[in-house]
């Protein structure tokens, strides 16, 4: 009774082809690419702020909660409806709205995928530069919403350094402009506090993005070694050295056997880890830049040092690193993944002891990692069908996040916290912590209509723990 | 209800010793915020001391305004009220420094300087160049998010900021972020509390990121009659491939003021600055002094320890402005392809008011600084109609194309005709939310901010 009437209005408002609530087609909303699954009551086609407001303005007055989706693929079921309600499809807002070279901006609607943006900036000679792996199927949205990261965050930060400006809709449907093309705005950052919030705070439905010059050139290179230590050693010493590569990745040995398998880029199926190593800049002196970090690669043992001599061979370089995620889902029926940040220094301990805890757990743990920013993402491999594994994966995966933390890490690097760490949450954050987040969280939405249920476990007193 | 102050006194007697509580004039006086005198100074020595100076204040009603290095204390507009100033010179330990993972943790009343020292011995920095980096502490440059000419690169605190510790008006500690370069954990609440002025709590420790420090370093000053010349050095950088830390746009009032330090008389500057391994250093000096030669302007080259005195000099150009009778600062923030056409319109205010200004611009970066000043020979109050209408209009030209004006510095009398932020806009009512869910007794800076939050 409560859904027809709430479907009804929603009719009203977007129109009965922009509403969604045959079963059937529900289900296909209910999941995301973390592992749980709720059915929502209605799913909802928007194409202009105005309509996601006057959206938001029934979810509003009915008190039915509402969440934003863009790619769905957020791993930490960040667009599950886990309390229902209805879930606002924002892929058809995908206009590249302005590209303004001359202020450094551009102006893009949240359902954009991130590649996309990429694809229209490219030719003009401009980028924006954070590219999580998942770039072609992730939106602006979803970018802002996590605030993504990528392999290029050692040097130029993650989305949150990048995004200057957001329209929203508040969650009771009325529109508000955080900062903008100007910087500097006055009063409190809202921008900065939204991006990073899960969907929680509203819906952002417009994005002015700082967009700066692609860089006068490019050198990648891939490091192979015989052992995982001399790989991480080596990025503690590039970084020694006083340099500043906007790239340095690594994949463990199962990773890259994974995708040789799926996509044949030329990696030794033999090797302990390979390091994808990218500096960028002028020209003139990225050549001494690479003969200085070859060096370093070979004097810290290892086997061999590629450089990419043209787009094509880069291109072969990083469609092994992007492609990594994919070509591990054909090890196992499912995955884990894990997403815990150290200091930089602290990699190898850690990495040592996600293996113990492999093997204490009787699990694979396939290895990749933002080495240059301490970010590691263990793929916890499973079958989804064997239910005793899977309570042994969520085990073992909870005992990499407190190592993360007991090194002086935190539980999560850009995937977000959403349903799956929730229970996480108290090992980095105190009581106090929690309470004056979610005093944020009253101020943006009292009704805890927008995407509730996420981020923040059950009070300690409610949990009668206290 | 008003405070019982000495009742007040007496408790924090007992939270930090009698020598670090003041109620005489001499220690009160100067750090009148806009004029008010506060009751009681107090000098906190840790961070659990602060959350119970702040908790007493919460108990008893008393209003605080946090103090730093006190730089940007003449920024906002006079609080309501100011029963405590919380002084916090005390809380300046280093407590972490760890180079090899870039970062580093101190107490927020440490001066920058005090840190970029540290940092120098381990061959990294931070890479920010406010105004007075010898008085600026960590805190006060989280609390204001001051920046100056290298933001071009690096941008402002906000980019380097990786976690705080903040007492919130209640006498709670959190902590924000952590000391990893990646962190989604729960909301980002560190860009809560930059740039709050003081108006959500008292921060109390900064861990930031750092850099390492560039091989070489120097700076080119292109000199022109004409400001569209300098203007369009600065375009054609901001197109090309040069990656230049700073660019920043002088007009003569500027230059003026830089002639004891660097020797420069009359027209207009375009300053940049460069830093990187040799190669890169000279190959951007070398293209930016052929735009120069090209327009027909004049260049200098600061090498090194030139180069840092020069932007020493820049970047701190309005401090040796006399403030008698007085002196009005404010930055203008307008989008970057503005910056030039904002400089011409603030030259042109001043000289339909019979004022005098220096203007001095972060080019690269939408940011244009002023400084105002009465004509020589001209009584101080009868500048202030003429100051008043020029800000205004400047404002609304700001406004037009999604800017802001915000004073900086500037006598009561002229704050109380000009509100130092403008008019608020549509994320205003969150705003408001924020500070009665952190603040709902007005304690921690009332006024001050935009709104009169
Ligand atoms: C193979 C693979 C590789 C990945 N690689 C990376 C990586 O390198 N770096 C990285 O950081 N992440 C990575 N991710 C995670 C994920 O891609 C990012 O979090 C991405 O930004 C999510 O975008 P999305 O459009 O899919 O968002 P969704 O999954 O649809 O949504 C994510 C969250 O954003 C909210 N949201 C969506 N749109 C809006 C909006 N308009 N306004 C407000 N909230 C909104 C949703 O409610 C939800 O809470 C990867 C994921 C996969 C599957």
């Amino acid at each position: 009774m409560a859904q027809r009437v709430l479907v009804e209005a929603l009719r009203q408002v977007v129109g009965e082809a922009n509403v969604l609530n045959a079963p059937v087609h529900l289900q296909l909303y209910q999941y995301d690419a973390y592992l749980e699954e709720r059915r929502p009551d209605a799913v909802v086609f928007v194409h202009s702020t105005e309509e996601v407001a006057a959206v938001i303005k029934v979810c509003h007055a009915q008190g039915v909660p509402f969440l934003p989706r863009g790619g769905g693929t957020n791993l930490s079921g960040g667009t599950i409806p886990f309390r229902g309600g209805v879930v606002i499809e924002m892929i058809r807002m995908n206009q590249l709205l302005e590209v303004d070279p001359v202020n450094l901006r551009a102006r893009v609607q949240p359902g954009m995928f991130n590649l996309e943006l990429g694809n229209a900036l490219a030719p003009l000679g401009y980028q924006f530069l954070p590219d999580p792996a998942s770039q072609k199927a992730a939106t602006l949205g979803g970018n802002v919403a996590e605030n993504s990261g990528g392999p290029h965050c050692f040097k130029y930060g993650v989305t949150t350094n990048h995004v200057v400006g957001l329209t929203v809709v508040l969650p009771d449907g009325e529109i508000a402009e955080f900062g903008g093309v100007a910087p500097d705005g006055p009063g409190y950052d809202l921008t900065g506090v939204f991006v990073g919030s899960e969907g929680t705070f509203g819906i952002c439905t417009e994005v002015v993005v700082r967009i700066v010059r692609q860089p006068e050139g490019v050198k990648t290179m891939l490091a192979i070694y015989d052992s995982i230590d001399r790989g991480s050693e080596t990025v503690s010493a590039i970084v020694a050295a006083g340099m500043v590569p906007a790239t340095l990745e690594m994949m463990d040995q199962l990773v890259i056997q994974a995708v040789e398998q799926s996509i044949h880029c030329g990696l030794p199926l033999d090797c302990a880890t390979v390091l994808i190593i990218e500096v960028d800049g002028l020209k003139d002196d990225l050549e001494a830049q690479s003969e200085a970090i070859v060096r370093l690669c070979m004097e810290h043992g290892a086997r061999e040092v590629r450089v990419a001599k043209d787009e094509g061979e880069r291109a072969l370089l990083w469609a092994g690193r992007r492609g990594a995620f994919g070509a591990v889902a054909r090890l196992s029926p499912s995955y884990l993944v894990c997403d815990g940040t150290v200091p930089r220094t602290a990699l190898p301990a850690v990495l040592k002891k996600v293996a113990e805890v492999g093997e204490r757990y009787d699990l694979k743990i396939p290895n990749v990692f933002h080495a240059g920013d301490g970010n590691l993402h263990p793929l916890i491999l499973f079958d989804w069908r064997n239910a005793e594994q899977k309570e042994r994966v969520m085990k073992a995966g909870m005992e990499i996040l407190a190592l993360c933390v007991d090194l002086g890490g935190t539980i999560s690097g850009e995937h977000g916290v959403g349903l799956e760490k929730m229970d996480a949450l108290r090992l980095v954050l105190s009581e106090a912590d929690i309470r004056s987040q979610l005093r944020v969280k009253r101020a943006f939405d009292p009704k805890d209509l927008a995407n509730p249920g996420k981020i923040f476990p059950a009070p300690l007193e409610v949990a009668g723990v206290s | 209800m008003s405070p019982d102050l000495a009742s007040l006194q007496r408790r924090l007697v007992d939270l930090v010793g009698a020598h670090h509580v003041d109620a005489a004039p001499e220690s009160t006086v100067p750090f009148a915020v806009d004029g008010r005198v506060p009751a009681l100074t107090i000098r906190p020595g840790t961070q659990d001391e602060v959350a119970s100076v702040v908790s007493a204040c919460a108990a008893e009603g008393a209003a605080l305004v946090p103090w730093g290095g006190g730089t940007a204390m003449g920024t906002g507009n006079p609080p309501e009220r100011v029963d405590l100033v919380v002084r916090l010179d005390r809380l300046d330990r280093v407590v972490e420094f760890d180079p090899d993972n870039l970062c580093a943790t101190v107490e927020a009343g440490l001066p920058l300087a005090r840190l970029q020292k540290l940092a120098a011995g381990k061959k990294v920095l931070l890479p920010l160049d406010p105004p007075e980096g010898d008085r600026v502490t960590l805190g006060g440059l989280v609390a204001a998010n001051l920046s100056g000419p290298r933001r071009l690169q690096h941008g402002t605190i906000r980019d380097w900021v990786l976690g705080l510790r903040v007492v919130l008006p209640d006498g709670e500690r959190i902590h924000c972020g952590g000391r990893v370069i990646k962190n989604v954990t729960g909301y980002d609440m560190n860009k809560l509390f930059i740039r709050s002025f003081g108006t959500l709590g008292i921060v109390t420790e900064v861990t930031v990121k750092l850099l390492p420090m560039p091989a070489v370093q120097a700076t080119v000053m292109g000199l022109f009659p004409e400001l569209s010349a300098a203007a369009s050095v600065v375009e054609e950088v901001l197109g090309s491939f040069l990656l230049p830390e700073a660019l920043d746009l002088l007009d003569p009032g500027a230059l003026d003021l830089l002639t004891p330090r660097l020797g420069t008389a009359g027209g207009f500057a375009v300053v940049a600055g460069f830093a990187g391994s040799r190669e890169i250093v000279a190959r951007q000096v070398r293209d930016l002094e052929a735009m120069i030669s090209v327009r027909g302007g004049a260049s200098r080259r600061f090498q090194e320890a030139d180069s840092t005195e020069t932007w020493d000099a820049v970047t701190n150009l309005f401090q040796a402005l006399p403030q008698e009778p007085f002196r009005v600062l404010c930055t203008l923030a307008v989008p970057i392809g503005r910056t030039a056409g904002m400089m011409a319109s603030v030259r042109a205010q001043a000289a339909a008011k019979g004022l005098w200004a220096a203007v001095s611009a972060h080019a690269g970066s939408g940011i244009v600084r002023v400084a105002f000043r009465p004509e020589d020979g001209c009584s101080g109050d009868g500048a202030v109609p003429g100051l008043t209408e020029a800000l205004e209009v400047l404002r609304g030209e700001a406004a037009a194309v999604g800017g802001s004006l915000v004073i900086q510095e500037a006598p009561r009398r002229l704050k109380e005709r000009v509100d130092a932020w403008g008019r608020p806009g549509s994320a205003f009512s969150t705003m408001r939310r924020i500070k009665a869910e952190f603040d709902p007794q007005r304690l921690c800076s009332p006024g001050r901010f935009l709104g009169g939050i």
